[in-house]
C-alpha cells in the first residue's frame, strides 16, 4: 500500500478492503471535525457506534457520511468497537482500523500503522504515543505489563489495526468478556499466537472531555485492579516464546 | 432436642417456600434443585444432630457447631459463586444481542434507504 501523490489513500489501495471504526459516545462536539480529518486523507467507509449516546452525536456522524450503528444501552468502549468487529466481520472486511472519536488520533498515521499489517508481516499494530501517558497512566502501564507479560510499549492505545485472523478471535464470545480493549485484549490476540507490533504514532490532546476510563480515582483504582487480575490470571495462556511482540 | 427441632423446621419452611416458588412461577425449577438440596441438609440435621458432632471428632474439631458454620458458608460461597458465573453468561448474552440489534438496525436503515431510492426512481 502507498500513499498517492495527494498523501490520499484510496480504499482500492487497501487491498481488498479495511474500514474504519470508531466508538463514540456523546461526541457531538467534536466528532465531525475528526471525520472530516479523516475524509481530507483517505476514502475509507468510517463506521462510527455510537454508544447509546444522550446528544446528537448520530446526527452529526451521519451528516458527514459515516455510517452510524447505534447501540439501544451503553456497552462501553470495547463494547461498540466488538460490535463494529462483528459487523466488519459479516460484511467480508479484511481490515479493520480502530480510532477513538475524541481527536485523539491523527488520521495522517494511518498509513503508518497501516502497512505492517496490509503486507502482511504482522497481524495487529498498535499506534503508540507513550509520550501522552500522565505519570499515573505510566505507573498502570508499568503495573499491567509486569503482571500480564506483554511486551507492547502502549497497552491502552485504542488506534490499532487488525487483520482478518484478529477480527475473527475479537469477534467471539470470549471476547465479548472483556471489559477494555487494552491487556485482555492482546493477551487473547496472543495466545492465539498473532503478532503484534507497536508503531510509534503522534497524538493530539483529547478535544472533548477526560478520558472514559480514567476519570474518577475511584475508576481508576478499580480499572487498574481489574486490569491486574486478568493480566495474572491469563498470563499463563501466553506462550513461552513471545517472539510475536515487538516494536 | 429444641435445636433439632428448629432445624428441621428451618429445612422444611425452606422447602415449602421453594415449592411455592416454582408453582407461582417465580423461581425457575433448575434453580430449585440447589435450593431442595440445602432445605434436605437442614431437615437432615436437625433428625440427626450427632453427625455433625461424630464428623467434628473424627475431624478433630473440638467445637462441631463451627464445623456446621463453616459448611454452611462453604456452601454458600459456591451458590453466590455460579450465581456469579451466571450472570456473567447473562451478561455476555446481552451485550451481544444489543450489538446484534445495532448491526441489524444499521442494515435495516440501509435498506430502507436503497427501497426508497429505487422507488424515487421508478415513480413518474
Amino acid at each position: 500500500m502507498r500513499e498517492t501523490d495527494r498523501g490520499t489513500l484510496t480504499t482500492s489501495q487497501v487491498a481488498p478492503s479495511a474500514v474504519i471504526l470508531m466508538p463514540a459516545f456523546n461526541e457531538a462536539d467534536v466528532i465531525a471535525d475528526v471525520l472530516m480529518n479523516i475524509r481530507a486523507v483517505c476514502d475509507l467507509r468510517v463506521i462510527v457506534i455510537d454508544d447509546a449516546s444522550t446528544d446528537t452525536t448520530i446526527a452529526e456522524a451521519t451528516m458527514c457520511g459515516a455510517t452510524v450503528i447505534p447501540l439501544a444501552a451503553r456497552l462501553g468502549a470495547w463494547g461498540a468497537t466488538q460490535t463494529g468487529l462483528r459487523y466488519a466481520l459479516k460484511h467480508g472486511y479484511e481490515y479493520v482500523i480502530t480510532m477513538d472519536a475524541d481527536g485523539q488520533h491523527e488520521a495522517s498515521s494511518l498509513p503508518l500503522v497501516l502497512r505492517p499489517v496490509t503486507e502482511g508481516n504482522v497481524d495487529v499494530t498498535i499506534g503508540a504515543c507513550i509520550e501522552r501517558g500522565s505519570l499515573l497512566r505510566r505507573i498502570a502501564w508499568v503495573m499491567m505489563k509486569r503482571t500480564s507479560g506483554l511486551r507492547v510499549q502502549d497497552i491502552t492505545s485504542g488506534f490499532r489495526v487488525y487483520n482478518r485472523k484478529a477480527i475473527l478471535e475479537l469477534a467471539s464470545w470470549r471476547a465479548t468478556l472483556l471489559d477494555y480493549q487494552d491487556v485482555g485484549i492482546l493477551l487473547l490476540l496472543q495466545a492465539k499466537g498473532l503478532k503484534i507490533l507497536d508503531v510509534q504514532v503522534d497524538m493530539q490532546a483529547r478535544r472533548n472531555g477526560g478520558s472514559r476510563i480514567f476519570y474518577s480515582w475511584f475508576a481508576i483504582i478499580f480499572y487498574i485492579f481489574l486490569t491486574l487480575i486478568l493480566g495474572a490470571s491469563k498470563r499463563r495462556m501466553t506462550p513461552k516464546n513471545t517472539d510475536n511482540m515487538g516494536s | 432436642m429444641m435445636i433439632s427441632i428448629t432445624t428441621a423446621a428451618i429445612g422444611l419452611l425452606i422447602a415449602t417456600i421453594i415449592t411455592v416458588l416454582i408453582r407461582r412461577d417465580a423461581l425457575h425449577a433448575k434453580h430449585g434443585f440447589g435450593w431442595f438440596a440445602v432445605a434436605l441438609g437442614f431437615a437432615f440435621l436437625g433428625i440427626s444432630p450427632s453427625v455433625i458432632d461424630e464428623l467434628a471428632s473424627k475431624l478433630g474439631i473440638g467445637y462441631p457447631p463451627a464445623l456446621a458454620f463453616t459448611l454452611a458458608l462453604a456452601v454458600i460461597v459456591v451458590k453466590i459463586l455460579t450465581m456469579d458465573m451466571e450472570r456473567s453468561r447473562i451478561e455476555v448474552r446481552g451485550e451481544r444481542l444489543i450489538q446484534r440489534i445495532g448491526i441489524l438496525e444499521t442494515e435495516l436503515t440501509a435498506l430502507t434507504t436503497r427501497v426508497t431510492a429505487l422507488e424515487s426512481e421508478d415513480s413518474p
